[in-house]
């Protein structure tokens, strides 16, 4: 028996690329050319998904078995060839908010030192801005960067709570070494220098002090510190003679200054109990300055302290009325100091922090202090060395009056020599941020000696958008970078408006019709229209031929957005933790518009809305974003229009209660604006927009409008119906004990999904038909007892309209977390099973029966059977950190479910391979209906994974969008990288594909056209000589 | 066997006719062909089992159809209910036929004229395709080529109304 022609077919995965690391060797075949790892594509091979032994003495059964597997995993192959990487797909990656910067000092450094909040390590490009190498560690605290000092090539870290001691080659990110430390909560650490030469790095932490080497991370000695119960040591001092100074203190009470020394960590001198009544914390009041004389400033007395740690014993007071300076009541002033090289002592100079806006260059030399210069309005200072000469640089508002509002948002900063004061000329780098009023929070400049010994310098500003911004003399932006993109917390992908020709064509349609000669002269002028964009685009289309191909580029910017031929490129809008907005074009990832919301505090909540969609010209396309802030509680609305970004001229609401929850109707108001319903803490309700008409349409359904409330601390789900005066009612109530489970998630069904089949074709031929209950909620609970042979997972399926529980059922011991997909009438879920130790997934699909109870409508209030719960549990062989399915314009196309792992990969997963109908003995009837066998582990092949190499680190979400096209679904995965893709869970079956072979196609049928001819031609002249015959 | 190159005409020739001697050309006409009888036929005989003749052609028409059932019931056991080419082109075919058969009726009707018992052979005719076709329509039924069952108007069945909208979720 001749296997059949997909069975020879082993070279096909050739063309796949599929993974990153361990690919099987035959997917790199070295064959056909010079490439590593990118396969040659070729011309017309279609990619099979997998190889199937073929075996020529099996049985029929056993080869139609087979057979039948080759056509049910021959359309999972999801993976691209060579030329289509970067094509439909982009990558973007982050570090996050700035917490260590460090700049080389020379003109031709290239790059820099950052560590971030997101617990990154990594080096950015200083002339362009590229990550030249990141490393991600944990997401949780326990990644969290402590410190970071850079001594030469090396980075050196301590993370982990200061458990981690980490050195970087900062060249190429490689890990010099690396040692775990004790346990003890973290203080401070620094270099240490001997005689000229940095060579170790002192760990101070709350009970001990190490010295380790910096050349391999070995420990030289630890020394416990004495009294550490009652003294809490904050400061470290050392430069270059030998001993290490740490400072204690017992707030409000006295200070410890312990000198080490270097050698053996003996402590060589001891003074305590340094009387210092007035001082609560060492950080930020106090410093120290030139050799080893600590400075601390007192708000109470307003007055210096100075003590010097080598030789004094008493804190001597300099009161600041001697110098001029008031401070600004209710500010904690704080000193600024600098120490250019650990081998040698401090700067003498210091700056001093009054308020502010008002810093004061102070000196303390010689036992005397003196006043340098002052900044009244400056925003933000910063000390920078180049080899003798130490600068301080000074950010101020352009307009010296609002110096921390500042409107105009133009900012100048300036260079003064610390020894003087003066400023030093042509160093002023002027530049202005977006007028949306973020404020700059941060300044790192990088001075260096230009080849006449003037100072030269660039400074990176970081603003409270998370913006880094790297500047140039005279006030050139080299690059920037939107940080606050490594956290997106909300994604909505709209539909880009049409061109200015079909939005005229669909206004003509959409508009009451006025009259026929009315109708006819709007005709003839779309026509028009469209005549002139026609022309233009000949007109472009000449005038692009003459040009080399490679100068052409179709750039993406606001002004000539329009919707593709398939909608395949919409507009991303973004939310970001940090409370600004992004507008992303999504074919190419480029960034149109930002806004950036200043009344945003850190840790609000999000639920962006999209309540007018571009379909419905003239009318601007609006969404609105809900912001509610976790402290007071208070929300409000902002309303924007999500192409251009602008604030929309709608006036919001007033919220003056708290915001539980929204509910976007699918009624419009007159002006095709989808209504919002927000309920507030006295369940009471507000529309928007609040029209007369809305509102009267609102009275006639408000019966059939309910919300559903889950407050997770107290275990309650609650259901509300709303009442024609718009306030509710309590209709339903479901208690879940907090003492034994807490609520972790709730998950209701995308309301914009539709279904295109409403049931399940049998072998019989009989229909299975689903339940399609869109009232449909998954509740998840984890159990608060977490020890391995107790601990559970419930899972409940509740009508949101009436909270009948539909299903429950609780998973013993498993535990989350628990990713958790709802969609069409089925929920899968993922857990831990402690018991076997692996991760699982659970599908439950819920059915009606083979008869529908009520064909036309879907009422909850009106469903006297339950549905057939059907389950069924799979084995996964990794942790996943995002989950979403796929979704389709009408839903025809098969789903698949794209599960994010920890390795940064996404994977496509075929729904069918996670259907409770899988049987466990295959018969002739589940062979009819193409169910696969059951078998209980699914396995990650890499041809699967949709985004091949480009990982995403730290994924926390994937949104999916429909296209234009059936076959097409868009996805974009965030976390701290953003990654956007297609996907054809079914293949492209709705389009040509990429090697469509036009050229033959075209010339056999011209060939065909042409010998029709002329052999009609010789038929005739042959017909006419028999004639004469 | 004489073979004789004769003039320039011909390259040769073979005469079959030619007896040996060398008879002259011409001399073979008055024979005829083989199987040439110089006796005419009888007519008075003929015309009987001429009638016979008729009738019995006008049955074969009319059984023609009914006489094709076993046939297409054994070729209909062979074919199997999978769905594949040759089965489907055996159906069709076995849906074609008689339906042409029905077309062309008249025609056949026609042909029947000389019948005395054409009404008869008519029906039965009519009985025959009649039954080849229900025969192919029983044939696409086992194979599932019939629209018959809820699931073949699957697609075309629309979502329910949506009566009630709901919203929420946990609280912000």
């Amino acid at each position: 028996m001749a296997p059949p022609p997909c069975f020879e077919a082993p070279s096909a995965p050739r063309g796949l690329l599929g993974a990153p690391a361990g690919c099987p060797a035959r997917c790199l075949h070295p064959a056909g050319g010079a490439h590593a790892g990118f396969p040659r594509r070729q011309r017309r091979g279609r990619p099979f998904g997998f190889e199937a032994p073929s075996a020529p003495g099996a049985r029929p059964g056993a080869a139609m078995a087979a057979g039948l597997w080759a056509l049910l995993l021959l359309p999972l192959a999801a993976a691209v060839y060579e030329d289509q990487v970067g094509k439909f797909d982009w990558r973007q990656q982050y570090v996050g908010k700035l917490k260590f910067a460090s700049l080389e000092a020379s003109q031709g450094s290239k790059k820099l030192i950052v560590a971030t909040e997101k617990n990154v390590v990594a080096a950015l490009n200083s002339r362009s801005g590229e990550i030249l190498w990141r490393h991600v560690d944990k997401g949780t605290p326990e990644g969290a960067i402590d410190a970071m000092m850079i001594h030469g090539q090396d980075a050196i870290t301590v993370s982990n709570a200061g458990r981690i001691l980490r050195s970087w080659e900062t060249n190429i990110g490689g890990l010099n070494w690396e040692m775990s430390l004790d346990t003890g909560s973290f203080q401070v650490a620094s270099l240490v220098g001997l005689q000229d030469v940095v060579k170790y790095v002192a760990v101070l932490k709350k009970a001990a002090i190490s010295l380790h080497y910096l050349s391999n991370g070995h420990q030289k000695w630890v020394e416990h510190l004495p009294e550490s119960e009652s003294t809490q040591y904050q400061l470290l001092y050392s430069h270059g003679t030998g001993v290490i100074h740490v400072l204690g203190i017992v707030p409000q009470s006295h200070l410890n200054i312990l000198t080490f020394s270097v050698e053996d960590g003996e402590i060589t001198k001891q003074v305590i109990r340094v009387a210092a009544p007035w001082l609560k914390s060492l950080n930020g009041v106090c410093s120290v300055v030139g050799e080893a004389v600590l400075v601390c400033m007192d708000m109470g007395t307003h007055s210096l302290y100075v003590c010097s740690l080598e030789t004094e014993q008493e804190m001597k007071q300099i009161p600041l009325q001697s110098l001029d300076l008031e401070f600004a009541d209710g500010f904690q002033p704080r000193i600024l100091a600098t120490q250019p090289n650990v081998i040698s002592p401090s700067r003498t100079q210091f700056f001093l922090q009054l308020s502010p806006s008002h810093f004061s260059l102070l000196q303390y030399k010689h036992g005397l202090l003196s006043h340098l210069r002052d900044f009244q309005q400056a925003a933000l200072v910063s000390f920078a060395t180049t080899g003798e000469k130490t600068v301080a640089a000074v950010l101020t508002c352009r307009s010296e009056l609002e110096s921390l509002t500042c409107s105009n948002q133009t900012y100048n900063i300036n260079l003064y020599l610390v020894e003087t004061g003066q400023r030093l000329l042509d160093t002023t780098i002027t530049f202005t941020l977006e007028q949306s009023g973020a404020k700059p929070q941060q300044l790192y400049i990088q001075v260096f000696l230009k080849k006449d010994d003037s100072v030269g310098y660039r400074a990176l500003v970081q603003t409270e958008d998370h913006m880094l911004i790297f500047l140039q003399q005279p006030g050139k932006v080299v690059w920037s970078r939107e940080e606050s993109l490594a956290e997106v917390v909300s994604l909505e992908m709209v539909d880009l408006p049409l061109t200015g020709a079909q939005a005229e064509l669909e206004g003509e349609f959409g508009k009451k019709a006025d009259g026929l000669l009315g109708m006819f002269l709007k005709r003839l002028s779309s026509q028009l229209i469209l005549l002139q964009a026609w022309t233009a685009h000949l007109w472009k289309m000449f005038y692009d031929a003459r040009k080399p191909r490679s100068q052409i580029k179709n750039e993406i910017n606001i002004d000539n957005l329009a919707r593709d031929e398939f909608n395949l490129q919409k507009m991303m809008v973004m939310v970001t933790a940090s409370g600004k907005l992004f507008g992303i074009e999504s074919s190419s990832g480029t960034i149109l518009w930002k806004q950036y919301l200043r009344n945003v505090k850190p840790g609000s909540s999000f639920k962006l809305m999209v309540q007018r969609t571009t379909a419905h010209f003239p009318h601007p396309p609006q969404c609105t974003l809900l912001v509610k802030d976790r402290e007071t509680k208070m929300s409000f609305l902002y309303v924007f229009n999500p192409i251009f970004g602008k604030r929309s001229q709608v006036a919001p609401p007033v919220l003056k209660r708290p915001i539980l929850q929204t509910l976007l109707l699918p009624i419009m108001d007159q002006d095709y604006a989808k209504v919002l319903l927000l309920i507030d803490d006295e369940y009471k309700v507000t529309a928007f927009p609040a029209t007369k008409n809305v509102l009267r349409q609102l009275e006639e359904i408000a019966h059939s409008i309910f919300f559903y409330l889950v407050d997770a601390e107290q275990g309650k789900l609650s259901g509300f119906r709303l009442k024609k005066d718009l306030t509710t009612e309590e209709s339903w109530e479901v208690i879940i004990p907090t003492e034994v489970q807490r609520i972790v998630t709730v998950k209701g069904k995308r309301s914009s999904e539709h279904v295109h089949s409403q049931g399940r074709v049998m072998g019989d031929r009989s229909v299975l038909y689903k339940s399609l209950n869109p009232n449909l909620l998954a509740v998840v609970t984890e159990s608060t007892d977490t020890h391995h042979e107790r601990t559970f997972i419930g899972i409940y399926l509740i009508d949101g309209v009436t909270g009948r529980i539909i299903h429950s059922s609780v998973q013993k011991k498993a535990k989350g977390p628990v990713h958790m997909v709802h969609s069409e009438n089925w929920v899968v879920y993922q857990y831990w099973n402690t018991k076997a130790r692996r991760n699982e997934f659970t599908v439950l699909e819920l059915y009606e029966g083979t008869e529908q109870y009520n064909a036309t409508a879907f009422s909850s209030l009106d469903r006297p059977i339950l549905p057939q719960v059907l389950q069924q549990s799979y084995i996964f062989p990794s942790a996943i950190s995002a989950m979403e399915a796929t979704i389709t314009e009408r839903g025809i196309t098969s789903r698949h479910l794209l599960i994010g792992l920890p390795s940064g990969a996404i994977l496509s997963l075929p729904k069918a391979l996670l259907d409770p109908r899988r049987p466990e003995i295959p018969t002739e009837q589940s062979r009819e209906e193409n169910l696969i066998p059951y078998s209980p582990d699914v396995q990650i092949h890499a041809e699967r994974f949709i985004n091949y190499n480009q990982t995403i680190s730290r994924m926390r979400g994937i949104y999916t969008a429909p296209s234009g096209l059936e076959s097409t679904c868009l996805v974009v995965a965030y976390g701290l990288d953003i990654y956007q893709t297609r996907v054809y869970p079914s293949k492209q079956f709705d389009v040509l594909k990429d090697d469509y072979d036009y050229v033959l196609i075209s010339s056999v049928l011209f060939g065909l056209v042409f010998a029709t001819m002329i052999t009609k031609r010789l038929a005739q002249v042959k017909l006419l000589n028999r004639a004469w015959r | 066997m004489a073979a004789a190159v004769r003039g320039r005409r011909f390259k040769w020739s073979l005469e079959l006719a030619a007896a040996p001697g060398g008879r002259p050309r011409g001399a073979a006409e008055g024979r005829g062909p083989l199987g040439f009888a110089e006796r005419q036929l009888g007519e008075g005989g003929v015309h009987e089992s001429d009638k016979i003749l008729m009738e019995k052609r006008c049955w074969d028409v009319a059984l023609a159809p009914l006489k094709q059932i076993p046939m297409n019931l054994f070729i209909m056991y062979m074919a199997g209910n999978t769905i594949s080419i040759f089965p489907a082109m055996m159906v069709c075919m076995m849906g074609w036929r008689p339906l042409q058969a029905l077309m062309s009726l008249s025609a056949t009707l026609k042909a029947l004229e000389s019948s005395s018992r054409r009404a008869l052979q008519g029906l039965v005719f009519l009985v025959g395709n009649g039954l080849g076709l229900a025969l192919a329509l029983y044939k696409c039924q086992a194979m599932g080529l019939l629209p018959t069952r809820p699931s073949d108007w699957l697609a075309f069945v629309a979502p329910p109304q949506r009566m009630e909208f709901t919203g929420g979720g946990l609280i912000l």
